[in-house]
C-alpha cells in the first residue's frame, strides 16, 4: 500500500465522520436531556430520505438544499411525536424499557408508514454531478462527498453555537448536567424536553436526507446506521457533541481501514462488534479512557 | 378459596391439553393444523423469551440468533436421515444454549437497556457473518431432505408436547426461588445481590433456558418448512417477533406469553394475509399502546377487567378494591433500569 493510499483512505474516512457525526449528534442530545435511547432513529432517517426525495423531484431543489429544507419540517414532526406520544413515559433519570419499547413500536409504524406511501422499491437521488471527482494531487475526493461533508459539518457546528451562546443551549446543558437542579432554578424541562426532541428528530431527518443523496434506500433504510450511531455515542461518551465528532471519526477509520484485510459483507459485523465490545470496556467513552490514563499517570 | 384457585389453575389446563389432543381426531383441515402448529412454535419463543424478559427484565432484542442456530443445527442435521429429528431438536436447543453462554459472558456485565442495545448488534453481526459463509447456503438458503414421510399430524403433536414441557417449565420457576430471584433481579438488582441472588448467575441461567427452547422452536420450523435461509431464521423481525408476544401478552406471566403467542400468530397468519401493507402498523401500534395504557399486556387489561367486575359484584360500585396482581405486571415493565457498570 502506498502513502497515496493511505491518504486517499483517509480522506474517505474524514468524509465518511462527517455524515456519520450528524446522524449521532440527534441521539445524543435527546439521549442526555431525557435519557432516552432513540430506537426509532432510523425511522426519522428514512422519512427525511424521502421528504428530501419528494423536494428533489417535485421542486427541482438542489439535493443539498433539499436536505436543508428537510430540516425545519423533522423538527416539527419531532415536536409533534414527542407532544403526542414522548410526554406520556414516566419521567427517570435512567433509560426505561417503556422508553425502548415505546421508540421501538414508532420505528414500525414509521417504517409502515414508508411502505404505504412511498412502495417498496429502492430509490435514489441522482444528479449529473452524482460521479464527479476533484483532483487533488493524487487524492480523489468525490465532491457529493464533499457537500454533504461540508453541509453536515456546518449544522453541527450551529448545533454546538446553538448550545454555547442561547438560553436554550444553556438550559439544555443545565438539564444535562443536573435536572432537579434545573428545575429548581426555574428551567421549564418539559418545554426544553420538548424542543430538545424537535432538534434531534430534525438532525436524524437531515442526517437521512445527506445521506439519500450518497446511497440509496427504501423503507427499511437506516438499520445499519442506527447501530453505527450506537456506537459512535457510545464511543463519545454519550453526552457531548464533540465526543460524538471523536466517536464518528474512530468508527469511520476502523471501517475505512478494515476493508483491505476483510471482505465488504463483514464491514458490519465490524461496526456491530465494535459496539459490544465498547459497552463492556469502555461504558464511560473515549472521554473516560483519556480520563483513567491521566489519573494513572 | 385458595385451594379451589389451585384446582383450576391445573383443571384449565387440562382441559385445554386434552382438547388440543383430540382436536385432529375431530377432524382439522390442514390449515387449521398448520395455523396452531405454527402458533405452537411462537408460543414456545414467547414464552422463552418472557423467562428472560419478563421475569428477569432483561430485554433482549436478539433472540433470532438461538431460533436461527437452532434452525441450522437441527437442518444440518436432520438432512438426509443423519440424525433422528427429535434428537436433532435436542441437539439444536444445546446449541443455542451453549451460544447463549458465549453471548450472555460479556453482554450481562451490561445492565438494562445497555444490555438491550448490545444484543441488537451482536444478532446483527452473527446475521451478518451467517449470510457470508459457506455451510449456511449463504443468501440462496439451505434445503433439507427428510428421508422420512412427511405427517403434518406428527409435526403437530411434536411442536404441541414443546410447547406444553415451556408451559410447565415456565410454571415451576415462577414457583421455585429461582423465579423469585428473577424478579427481584427485575426490581432491583442490587438488592437482590444484598440478599443473596447472585444476578450474574441468574441471568446466565435464565439465558441459556430461553435460548434452548427458543433453539427448539427454530428448528421444529426448520424442519415443517424444510427450507430455511440466514436473513430470514436470523433477520431482525424474528428478534421483534418473540420479543411483541409477550409484552402483547402480558410480561412475567405464565398464561401472557401463551395468549401472546396466539395472537401474534394469528395475525401473522390471518390478518396479514389480508393486509400485507400494513403488518407493521398493527405490531408497532399495538407496543404503544401496551406501553402508554396497558403495561400488563392483555393478562394485565384481564385481571383489570376480573377486578372491576368482582368490585362491581361484591361491594356496589364506587368502593376501591385492593389491586395487587396488575401492580405486579406494572412493576415488571416499568421497573428501572440503571447505568451501565458491572
Amino acid at each position: 500500500m502506498t502513502l497515496a493510499d493511505i491518504a486517499n483512505l483517509v480522506v474517505a474516512a474524514v468524509l465518511l465522520a462527517g455524515i456519520y457525526a450528524v446522524m449521532s449528534v440527534g441521539m445524543t442530545v435527546i439521549y442526555g436531556v431525557m435519557k432516552i435511547v432513540n430506537l426509532a432513529h432510523a425511522g426519522f432517517m428514512m422519512l427525511g430520505a424521502y421528504i428530501a426525495l419528494e423536494f428533489f423531484e417535485r421542486l427541482h431543489l438542489d439535493p443539498i438544499l433539499a436536505a436543508l429544507a428537510t430540516f425545519p419540517i423533522m423538527v416539527i414532526v419531532g415536536g409533534f411525536v414527542h407532544f403526542t406520544l414522548v410526554r406520556w413515559l414516566p419521567r427517570s433519570d435512567q433509560p426505561t424499557l417503556p422508553s425502548l419499547l415505546l421508540m421501538f413500536g414508532l420505528w414500525l409504524v414509521l417504517q409502515n408508514l414508508g411502505y404505504l406511501i412511498w412502495g417498496n422499491t429502492d430509490r435514489s437521488i441522482f444528479t449529473p454531478r452524482t460521479f464527479d471527482v476533484i483532483h487533488l494531487g493524487p487524492v480523489v475526493i468525490p465532491t457529493i462527498r464533499l457537500y454533504v461533508f461540508i453541509a453536515g459539518l456546518g449544522c453541527v457546528l450551529l448545533l454546538e453555537a446553538l448550545l454555547n451562546w442561547t438560553w436554550f443551549g444553556r438550559a439544555l446543558r443545565a438539564l444535562v448536567q443536573n435536572p432537579y437542579a434545573g428545575r429548581i432554578v426555574g428551567i421549564d424541562d418539559e418545554k426544553i424536553a420538548g424542543l430538545t426532541f424537535g432538534l434531534g428528530i430534525g438532525f436524524a431527518g437531515l442526517a437521512g436526507a445527506l445521506l439519500a443523496s450518497l446511497y440509496s434506500f427504501n423503507p427499511d433504510f437506516g438499520r445499519p446506521f442506527l447501530i453505527r450511531a450506537f456506537v459512535i455515542i457510545v464511543l463519545g461518551g454519550l453526552e457531548s457533541v464533540s465526543g460524538v465528532a471523536i466517536g464518528a471519526l474512530v468508527l469511520a477509520l476502523v471501517e475505512t481501514f478494515t476493508i483491505i484485510w476483510l471482505p465488504a459483507g463483514y464491514q458490519l459485523a465490524i461496526s456491530f462488534g465494535l459496539l459490544v465490545l465498547v459497552l463492556i470496556v469502555l461504558p464511560g467513552g473515549i472521554a473516560s479512557l483519556l480520563g483513567r490514563v491521566r489519573r494513572l499517570a | 378459596m385458595k385451594s379451589r384457585s389451585l384446582r383450576w389453575q391445573f383443571l384449565l389446563p387440562a382441559i385445554l391439553l386434552a382438547g388440543l389432543l383430540v382436536l385432529p381426531e375431530v377432524g382439522l383441515s390442514p390449515n387449521a393444523l398448520r395455523l396452531l402448529f405454527v402458533s405452537f412454535v411462537w408460543i414456545i419463543a414467547s414464552l422463552a423469551w418472557n423467562l428472560l424478559g419478563g421475569y428477569a427484565g432483561q430485554v433482549s432484542f436478539g433472540f433470532a440468533v438461538f431460533n436461527g442456530i437452532g434452525a441450522y443445527v437441527a437442518a444440518m442435521l436432520i438432512d438426509n436421515g443423519r440424525l433422528h429429528p427429535y434428537l436433532a431438536f435436542l441437539a439444536a436447543g444445546v446449541a443455542a444454549a451453549i451460544a447463549s453462554v458465549l453471548i450472555g459472558l460479556p453482554t450481562f456485565r451490561l445492565r438494562g437497556p445497555y444490555f438491550a442495545i448490545a444484543t441488537i448488534g451482536v444478532s446483527e453481526a452473527i446475521r451478518v457473518v451467517a449470510t457470508n459463509v459457506d455451510f449456511t447456503g449463504g443468501a440462496s438458503g439451505y434445503r433439507i431432505t427428510e428421508s422420512r414421510q412427511f405427517n403434518q399430524l406428527e409435526h403437530y403433536y411434536c411442536a404441541m408436547f414443546v410447547a406444553a414441557v415451556a408451559v410447565a417449565t415456565t410454571y415451576l420457576i415462577s414457583r421455585h426461588k429461582f423465579g423469585l430471584g428473577l424478579m427481584a433481579i427485575n426490581q432491583d438488582e442490587d438488592a437482590a445481590a444484598d440478599s443473596g441472588v447472585n444476578p450474574f448467575a441468574y441471568k446466565l441461567k435464565a439465558h441459556a433456558i430461553a435460548a434452548f427452547f427458543t433453539g427448539i422452536a427454530g428448528g421444529l420450523f426448520a424442519r415443517y418448512a424444510a427450507y430455511i435461509h440466514p436473513n430470514g431464521v436470523f433477520g431482525f423481525h424474528n428478534s421483534v417477533q418473540i420479543l411483541l408476544m409477550p409484552v402483547i401478552g402480558g410480561l412475567g406471566t405464565v398464561w401472557g406469553p401463551v395468549l401472546g403467542g396466539v395472537v401474534v400468530g394469528v395475525i401473522e397468519e390471518e390478518i396479514v394475509a389480508y393486509f400485507p401493507q400494513a403488518h407493521l402498523l398493527i405490531y408497532g401500534g399495538l407496543l404503544i399502546i401496551i406501553v402508554l395504557f396497558e403495561p400488563g399486556g392483555i393478562v394485565g387489561g384481564l385481571r383489570r377487567l376480573a377486578r372491576w367486575i368482582r368490585r362491581v359484584l361484591e361491594r356496589g360500585p364506587g368502593t376501591p378494591a385492593a389491586d395487587t396482581p396488575s401492580e405486579q405486571a406494572d412493576e415488571v415493565l416499568w421497573g428501572t433500569g440503571s447505568g451501565p457498570g458491572r
